[in-house]
């Protein structure tokens, strides 16, 4: 007889109380155990033996909860996943906690390291377990269920699925993507949750540009309050300030740049948002300003460089009506073009597009090409003379 | 200090997450300190039936002998434990100490911790008398009888269980920032370096 999925399943068993035998569902709040995971807190930034014991013994509950967590049947596991709350608010508070790589570098106690270590594991393999309906020929659930159960326990949401590709992009991008394709795959409504979130992505930047004390395209049409009218400016504000801003520019790139990289498919909803004309026009005023912030303080963190990033599409032919619209639309940025076309080439994607489409518009990307060349022009620096990491 | 990151903000300011109250979560710590000294409780492996397996197997001779090192292991969960938390929590104290010495020679730095996150500080007197004790008893049981009376406490942890995930490659790379010595924006650097005042 072939399995029934997860969610149609029946179980029936002695009731603890009344020692009569009962029905129910296998997803039921009742076969939920009864763990209270505790919540996430990064390594301390300094050596405090204090603190370090905390860490050590918050980390090694949450490490053995999690592989007790892993190590449970499918249906147990689900039931915990659905009905735990204590699960799911530790899950959180590792994605939000969680040490990223470009974050202030702490001088850590080796066993720190390797409990953290091992935390990073197990709530990845947590994360993929929960992204799978079909975890075996005989363990799966329908997927249209599926989707609604991620969906309305809020399982994964934007913010959890941005910082999985920033902490877990990288080395495991393969499982990634499809940890993710099938998330979205399976529910749809995370496509309109993505639509409705990128304003406030935007508005990150708005509030950048504003605490430096710059204009910005689309900010809020607001009157300004006269006391607010003191400029604060990147190049005056207290140096906590400018160090907070600059790695939280870092932390919107980076993030950004690790979703795209693993879910590429999200580009259609970027674009909705002219997403592309709007970090050209931000970096345009933001980077330069910033740039000379950091220099005048002569700030020797090399943690605090600025990532670019593009928007990649890996069927490139439906695109490019887009890319040269994208194009024209930031001709005007001529510090984000000279930069841009120092790290990706312009001249290298027109002759890419020339490859792919016999019908490409010469004239269009003539003048694109040639508003790259004329953003170059009177700029010491020439094209191709990055010094870049030979790593 | 909450770090500045993006997804905070997607966080606090977008209707696509669940707003989850942390205040609560304050003492999570005492909380699960009693959840495990309630699981604990319910261990398969109780006081009784390691007294029991001493029993059955041991002639009376031996039994005096161990029964003074069970009575020294008990009296090390009872100022391990506290004794105001009642005979139960002692006698399941004294089995967790039980199982925690047993194969160990001496109380190393992971039985100190395993003992620490259970009941919070403790004499050390106390834990190195229990593991004195376990040891002796241990000495004259052949292994897999232990093993077997062992194995009642890891059925309840799911310690033969697989793990899910167990045989995945895992790498611990993550995205970064792309380093170099110059911003890549740079492009009134050299022109700033030409400036000179030396006249």
């Amino acid at each position: 007889m072939p399995a029934l999925p997860l969610d149609e399943l029946q179980l029936t068993e002695r009731d603890p109380k009344t020692g009569k035998l009962r029905t129910l569902p296998a997803l039921h709040p009742e076969i939920k155990a009864d763990r209270s995971f505790v919540l996430y807190k990064p390594p301390p930034a300094i050596r405090d033996p204090a603190l370090v014991e905390e860490f050590l013994e918050r980390a090694k509950f949450i490490a053995d909860d999690l592989n007790w967590l892993l190590a449970l049947p499918h249906d147990k596991f689900w039931c915990q996943v659905i009905f735990d709350e204590t699960l799911q608010k530790c899950l959180d508070s590792y994605l939000r906690s969680a040490p990223r790589k470009f974050d202030v570098l702490w001088d850590c106690h080796p066993e720190v390291h390797e409990l953290q270590k091992c935390l990073h594991r197990s709530v990845f393999l947590t994360f993929l377990r929960m992204s799978t309906h079909k975890e075996s020929k005989d363990h799966f659930i329908t997927p249209s269920v599926f989707g609604k159960i991620i969906y309305n326990n809020f399982l994964f949401d934007i913010p959890k699925i941005l910082d999985l590709c920033v902490l877990f992009g990288k080395g495991n991008g393969l499982l990634l993507q499809k940890m993710i394709g099938n998330i979205f795959t399976q529910q749809p409504s995370y496509f309109s949750d993505l639509d409705e979130t990128l304003p406030t992505v935007l508005q990150v930047f708005n509030n950048i540009l504003h605490k430096c004390g710059l204009q910005c395209e689309g900010a809020s049409a607001e009157p300004q309050k006269l006391e607010e009218k003191i400029s604060v400016t990147a190049g005056n504000m207290p140096l906590q300030e400018l160090k907070d801003i600059v790695l939280y520019l870092c932390d919107t790139c980076t993030t950004l740049w690790a979703f795209l990289d693993v879910f590429p498919l999200a580009c259609q909803t970027f674009q909705k948002h002219e997403f592309c004309y709007r970090l050209a026009s931000f970096y345009e005023l933001a980077i330069p300003e910033l740039e000379s912030a950091i220099k005048k303080r002569h700030y020797e963190d090399n943690s605090v460089h600025c990532a670019v990033f593009s928007c990649s599409c890996e069927n490139i032919q439906p695109f490019i009506e887009e890319f040269l619209q994208i194009f024209t639309s930031v001709l005007q940025e001529r510090r984000f073009l000279r930069d841009y076309d120092e790290l990706f080439p312009v001249e290298d994607d027109v002759s890419l597009l020339q490859q792919a489409s016999s019908a490409l518009d010469e004239t269009r990307t003539a003048y694109i090409l040639q508003a790259v060349e004329s953003a170059w022009e009177g700029v010491d620096r020439r094209k191709g003379q990055a010094v870049k990491d030979p790593a | 200090m909450a770090l500045p990151r993006l997804t905070g903000a997607l966080r606090s300011f977008s209707n696509v997450t669940k707003h989850e109250d942390y205040s609560e979560e304050l003492a999570d710590l005492t909380t699960k300190r009693s959840k495990l000294h309630a699981q604990l409780l319910k261990s398969d492996l109780t006081w009784k039936k390691i007294i029991k397996f001493v029993d059955d197997n041991l002639d009376k001779k031996e039994y005096q002998t161990v029964n003074g090192d069970l009575k020294t292991i008990l009296q090390a969960a009872k100022q391990i434990v506290g004794a105001e938390n009642g005979q139960e929590a002692i006698e399941s104290g004294a089995v967790f100490l039980f199982k925690t010495f047993h194969g160990k020679e001496c109380v190393g730095h992971d039985e100190t911790k395993v003992i620490k996150q259970m009941f919070g500080p403790f004499p050390s007197s106390s834990a190195t008398a229990a593991c004195n004790a376990t040891s002796r008893i241990a000495s004259h049981f052949p292994e897999e009888q232990l093993r077997a009376l062992m194995q009642l406490a890891e059925e309840q942890n799911g310690g033969n269980r697989v793990l899910f995930g167990k045989n995945i490659v895992f790498s611990f790379d993550m995205h970064d920032l792309d380093h170099s010595e110059e911003l890549p924006v740079n492009g009134e650097t050299d022109m700033q370096k030409n400036i000179s005042l030396d006249y």
